[in-house]
């Protein structure tokens, strides 16, 4: 009678190759993650200047925003945020120095920062520059 | 009849070497992760006209709770405008770029502030948004 020989061999990884594995794994995810690059959008905003003779002569378009999405004011009117752009552009045709075609973009304190992004955009489409006005804050004592 | 005793080979198992290198990967890792600012919690407002912001010196960041960072450490908004002006020195052109990431639903209150010190430390803001695919 024969008696047939099993052969059962144990096959496992080596566990000194475990390291390396984690150690692999830890830089493929390193190199995932920083592939990753941030877009955006440059923007170039002028410093502030006390020049007071300059001021006088140039007419700037000032837009307002507000915490309301729709609708902005541009020189004081009530404008549709989605007409701002042929309106912009109508305006800054007629206008042929650089310094004419500063907008002064006004923001409440309660305007999103999107809605800022979406608005100055279309300002820079139309050939405008951009440049910011805050409300300066005063402290006055009473006495 | 002398025996000669056998040479003892001294050898730095081979074995710790995965684990040597996983530990200084981790050291390093957590090194970086001080002037990272990929831990902070903000979401990017969107934009139909993106380019790649690429590297810069200086990296502003506004989270959702309004707070700001300055390359990953949390500054207040006095001491924001020395400190860009301070990185920024003595650079020139590209290397003026600052990241501005700002939570898309921060107000006016909290980002303009910021814009205007960057403006004034001569920086060329660069704001980090992402790619508007459908315009709503």
């Amino acid at each position: 009678m024969k008696v047939r020989r099993t052969c059962k061999l144990l096959v496992e990884p080596p566990s000194s190759a475990t390291g390396d594995i984690a150690f692999n794994l830890i830089v493929f995810f390193l190199v995932c993650a920083s592939i990753q690059p941030d877009s955006g959008r440059p923007q170039e905003i002028p410093r502030s200047e006390e020049n007071q003779e300059q001021k006088e002569e140039v007419e700037n378009i000032e837009i307002a925003l507000t915490g309301n999405l729709n609708a902005i004011s541009l020189n004081g009117d009530t404008v549709r945020t989605s007409e701002l752009g042929p309106r912009l552009m109508k305006l800054l045709s007629t206008k042929k120095r650089p310094q004419d075609k500063i907008v002064i973009v006004k923001s409440k304190i309660d305007t999103p920062y999107h809605h800022w992004i979406d608005i100055t955009t279309e300002i820079e489409k139309s050939g405008g520059q951009v440049t910011i006005q805050r409300e300066e804050q005063q402290t006055i004592q009473v006495q | 009849m002398k025996i000669s005793r056998r040479p003892l080979a001294a050898t730095v198992p081979s074995m710790a070497m995965g684990d040597i290198a996983f530990n200084l990967l981790i050291f390093f890792v957590i090194l970086a992760k001080a002037t990272d600012d990929s831990h902070l919690q903000w979401e990017p407002a969107d934009s139909t006209e993106v380019i790649r912001a690429g590297a810069a010196k200086a990296s502003i960041v506004i989270d959702a709770e309004s707070k700001y960072y300055l390359n990953g450490q949390q500054v207040g908004i006095a001491q924001l405008g020395p400190q860009i002006e301070q990185i920024l020195e003595g650079s020139a052109g590209d290397d003026r770029r600052v990241l501005l990431k700002v939570h898309r639903s921060a107000t006016a209150n909290h980002f303009e502030p910021i814009i205007e010190a960057v403006s004034e430390a001569g920086g060329t803001i660069m704001h980090v948004l992402e790619e508007r695919r459908n315009r709503p």
